[in-house]
């Protein structure tokens, strides 16, 4: 019980607290704890667990391989990268004049081509399939469903377009127009009349004209239909509100659940 | 520790704090005394608000239909047969997000335990390991099922971030899990689990404090927990009056950081209109 439960418990609570009242005190060795040593400790704790979570890939592996399991040839992949990346890293250098230990990063040694050649493409293969995922979740995204879903899709235009240098050709005229063709659409949905539709189109591209005209609109005038100002109003205000809101609930999450950590409120840790 | 002794110790660490700031604070930072105040009275409405809930007061608990949706995804997953796949991110735990993830996976473990449903977990550090295969021992140990528990229901597969993400997807296609959780830290691999999970038909949940995913896993996921939700998934999944508490003292603590902001604002414009001579942007200010 000591061992298992108190003692943990202690070790939070100490480490917790002079984690969190060390950043209000100006004492050289507290600073030198809060800012390096504790994450030193950490570095030097995960490291050696790495020949845990090693090992435990082996066996898993190997397992598949000896039990024949679903897909077990991948795993022999798995297991010759595993032997290469060792032999590559402790006992082949395959450049003798670079020496043991800067050849990991050194040109012309078999770990570092084994990093330019395999490892990076590979990396960047999964990253560069992000492109095709982003596309099939943005269609999901933006199909139109219902209200947000519609917004989401006008917002996601208005920013992508007003964005690039495309964006910036677009007069507010265009936009003051396309907005009243889909006043109409909303005209027609309503009252179900061409008639109704056909004033409220008409009216408003003469009233857009005319005003324009009168008044001598540039590309960029009323501003508040330029893309370009609007995407970024649209970024900086309710884009920002709604981040900073997730952030504040954010914050206040990790608090709490920080604080329950060094009170031992929360126990999970350790299995309670 | 009964009211009275509780509030005579939060009164005497208060005047124990008045005399030594009055005695000259020695190696106090003297610009973060908001910031320690506001920490101070954080803690102290959580407390106030734990040791309520302890003491038996009914405290409402909104449902949060991705935490609901939790047993469901598992049920799914013991009906069809099939593997519940957990992700508890990519980072290690030094990460609030990954302990809470590792915490979650108690209560999953616990279900999957309770339905004799498999579970797979695979992690990218070894340290999240260890603690995740412990979550899952103690869980199926509580559960009575100690015989259905194995070390490799939770295994490690590489720290590199899309060499995890390619190792997952492996077993997504392979396996094809009916329930993928996602509970943790993630960076840009969330959006290529998340649609490979979607690919084969899993039943998705995520929860995750990446601010930057939430809009991936919000696309791809079936319920997504949003910042501060999975944060509260200990509390509803354990339904522990403590924790509960905590999310209320959460809840009021949202309501004194709106009190401030609009105090601020209303300062700030007294202060700009020459009415007040305090800046309140000053005295707010951290160094």
């Amino acid at each position: 019980m000591l061992w298992k439960r108190h003692i943990p418990i202690l070790i939070v609570a100490v480490i917790g607290s002079l984690t969190l009242f060390g950043w209000f005190i100006d004492e050289p060795n507290i600073k030198a704890f809060v800012n390096d040593d504790a994450t030193q400790w950490f570095d030097i704790l995960a490291s050696f667990a790495i020949f845990l979570g090693g090992f435990n890939l082996l066996k898993m592996q190997l397992q598949k391989v000896l039990r024949k399991k679903q897909g077990w040839q991948y795993s022999l992949f798995a297991i010759g990268g595993f032997i290469l990346a060792i032999i590559a890293g402790f006992f082949y250098k395959g450049n003798p004049d670079v020496a043991w230990g800067t050849h990991v990063t050194a040109d012309g040694t078999l770990f570092k081509w084994i990093f330019m050649y395999i490892f990076a493409p590979l990396g960047a293969t999964m990253f560069a399939l992000l492109a095709f995922f982003v596309a099939s979740a943005s269609y999901r995204a933006f199909r139109i469903r219902n209200f947000e879903a519609t917004l989401l899709l006008v917002s996601g235009i208005i920013i992508m377009i007003g964005r690039v240098p495309l964006g910036s050709s677009i007069s507010s005229w265009f936009i003051l127009y396309l907005l009243v063709l889909i006043g109409g659409i909303a005209i027609n949905s309503v009252f179900k009349n061409k008639q109704y539709t056909a004033i409220f189109v008409s009216v408003g591209i003469i009233i857009v004209t005319s005003a324009g005209s009168s008044m001598g609109w540039p590309l960029d005038q009323p501003g508040i239909f330029y893309l370009p100002h609007l995407q970024e109003w649209i970024y900086m205000n309710p884009n920002v509100a709604g981040t900073r809101s997730i952030m504040m609930g954010i914050g206040l999450g990790i608090f709490a659940t920080s604080i329950r950590y060094i009170l031992g409120i929360e126990k999970s840790y350790i299995g309670e | 520790m009964n009211d009275r002794d509780f509030m005579i110790s939060v009164g005497g660490i208060s005047l124990a704090f008045l005399i030594y700031w009055f005695a000259g604070h020695p190696y106090f930072v003297t610009e973060r005394l908001v910031m320690f105040l506001t920490i101070m009275i954080f803690s102290g409405t959580l407390m106030f608000y734990i040791r309520k809930a302890r003491r038996g007061e009914d405290i409402f608990l909104r449902d949060i239909p991705g935490l609901k949706a939790i047993e469901e995804a598992v049920g799914r997953s013991t009906e069809m047969g099939k593997p519940v796949l957990y992700v508890p991110g990519i980072m290690d735990m030094d990460q609030v997000e990954t302990v809470a993830g590792v915490i979650v996976l108690g209560h999953v473990s616990k279900m999957t335990a309770r339905y004799e449903t498999t579970l797979n977990v695979p992690v990218s550090r070894a340290i999240v390991m260890k603690a995740a295969q412990e979550a899952c021992k103690e869980s199926y140990l509580m559960e009575g099922r100690p015989d259905m528990f194995h070390d490799d229901m939770v295994h490690y597969l590489t720290d590199e971030q899309f060499a995890f993400a390619a190792g997952v997807n492996g077993i997504m296609v392979r396996e094809k899990p009916a329930a993928c959780l996602y509970m943790g830290k993630f960076y840009a691999e969330s959006l290529i689990l998340a649609e490979t999970g979607n690919s084969i038909g899993a039943i998705q949940i995520a929860g995750t404090a990446s601010q930057a995913q939430i809009p991936f896993f919000v696309t791809a996921c079936d319920y997504t927990l949003i910042g501060e939700e999975f944060f509260a998934a200990s509390a509803y999944l354990s339904q522990r009056p403590e924790l509960i508490g905590g999310v209320k003292g959460q809840d009021m603590i949202k309501v004194i950081v709106i009190a401030t902001i609009l105090g601020g604002v209303l300062l700030r414009l007294l202060n700009d209109i020459g009415l007040i001579n305090f800046n309140i942007l000053q005295f707010l200010k951290v160094t």
